[in-house]
């Protein structure tokens, strides 16, 4: 079929996340409602083998305490469940675990994929549109032969080579943004372009040989804000969860 | 009668050759006793224990069978035991008295307290619900936005952009713990061995 001229040119973006590896912290009153919900559990159970165990022993030691000599064989050495617990703790203690604070997160080096481990993180890469510089979600233009999420999958190729594991949610776009060219170059044919956005989860955890370019970011929905540009930012915003 | 008679010798005749061949084809206790006796079992017509002990066996085991066939449909018949619930079968041993943890009573302080965080809770929980589902909302309208500025574009790009995604579920992904992973932890050597209960029907 023949194509009508398009006065419309087509893009299609990615927005690719990188879902948090940690939880989030919990919220004041998320806290007390734990502490509370505890609470109750304690107070509804009933003792458990190891705390009949303890209660005993402490019977015992009591018991030997008061009466003035021993009653119990010398030289038998008996675990009581208080050892149990402390040699547990000195474990625990003994475990060093991963910060949940990264390096990255003290730097504020916003290139990096180890920061904010607990948001989502989006990429950004600043993109020459008409004679300007500017930050925008990985987009290029769309070819006829292609469906709009294969041109974003593309855009995701282009930027991050193609041994980038993502799943991108869907064959359907997930938001539009629409602009109209200065009068200067626009005609008939010409008015605007309609940017498709597409999303996908980031699965690969490991980009070290995947940038090309330098100029590049992983940022949060809050931080986007420092970015883009206020019309795109909002139609971005709009289907972004966080 | 000479005709009869003559008759009559040639029928004793026969007899006794017989009985002389007989004779001869009895195993002799030899050096050659074993290859004999072969010969002897693979030439002469067997009328004897072999056979009967087929005909016992067949029926014996058409007996077994029709036992088993009997016994499989009377279990078949009862209803199918119901498989017990785990979680829901208290032990015994959890309902000794003293297994009931002594607490000092709640005070109304305490309970006041307790009430009015319920509540606060539940204020909290409403406002999350709420923007959860703004913020589904909104997304929805965005796409639904989208697509319809596709169709103005191109009606085959936006069937293909309308067509199901097959590769998409199932989809699982593990979800986030309290610390991330350790680079360069090493996990102790072990086996994990399940021995949940598996009942069958």
């Amino acid at each position: 079929t023949a194509a009508a001229p398009r006065s419309w040119r087509l893009f299609g973006a990615m927005c690719l996340l990188r879902l948090p590896r940690i939880t989030q912290p919990l919220e004041k009153e998320e806290e007390e409602m734990a502490a509370l919900m505890g609470q109750i559990e304690l107070e509804k159970s009933h003792y458990s083998d190891h705390e009949i165990r303890k209660l005993e022993e402490e019977e015992l030691l009591r018991r030997r305490k008061e009466s003035a000599y021993d009653d119990e064989v010398p030289g038998k050495t008996v675990i009581m469940a208080q050892d149990l617990e402390d040699k547990w703790e000195q474990k625990f203690l003994r475990f060093k675990a991963a910060p949940r604070i990264t390096d990255a997160d003290k730097s504020n080096n916003r290139t990096s994929l180890n920061r904010k481990l607990d948001r989502n993180l989006m990429l950004l890469v600043k993109q020459k549109i008409g004679n300007q510089e500017l930050w925008l979600l990985p987009q290029v233009e769309w070819q006829p032969g292609e469906t709009l999420r294969s041109t974003a999958e593309r855009a995701m190729a282009t930027f991050l080579g193609d041994h980038i594991e993502a799943k991108v949610l869907g064959n359907a776009p997930y938001g539009i943004y629409k602009y109209k060219f200065p009068r200067a170059i626009r005609t008939e044919d010409n008015m605007g372009a309609k940017v498709f956005f597409f999303k996908a989860f980031l699965q690969s955890s490991d980009l070290s040989q995947a940038e090309l370019k330098e100029d590049h970011l992983w940022v949060t929905k809050d931080e986007l804000g420092d970015y883009l540009k206020p019309e795109y930012l909002k139609k971005v915003n709009r289907f972004l969860l966080d | 009668s000479m005709a009869s008679q003559s008759a009559s010798l040639h029928a004793l005749c026969p007899i006794s050759f017989l009985s002389s061949w007989l004779r001869q084809a009895v195993p002799s206790r030899g050096s050659h006793w074993q290859s004999s006796v072969l010969v002897f079992r693979a030439s002469l017509p067997m009328r004897a224990q072999p056979k009967k002990k087929k005909k016992v066996d067949v029926k014996r085991e058409q007996a077994q069978k029709d036992r088993m066939k009997k016994k499989i449909k009377k279990l078949e018949k009862t209803a199918p035991e119901l498989i017990p619930i785990e979680d829901f079968i208290t032990p015994m041993k959890y309902s000794d008295s003293n297994r009931v943890r002594s607490l000092p009573d709640l005070s109304p302080e305490e309970a006041e307290r307790r009430v009015l965080l319920m509540k606060k809770w539940c204020l909290f929980k409403q406002k999350q619900d709420n923007a959860e589902k703004k913020a589904i909302q909104s997304m929805v309208e965005a796409q639904q936005e989208a697509l319809k500025e596709l169709r103005l574009e191109s009606e085959e790009l936006y069937q293909a952009a309308i067509r199901r995604d097959e590769g998409l579920f199932p989809f699982e992904r593990e979800g986030p713990s309290y610390t991330p992973p350790l680079p360069g932890y090493d996990p102790p050597e072990g086996k994990c061995v399940d021995i949940t209960k598996v009942y069958t029907q």
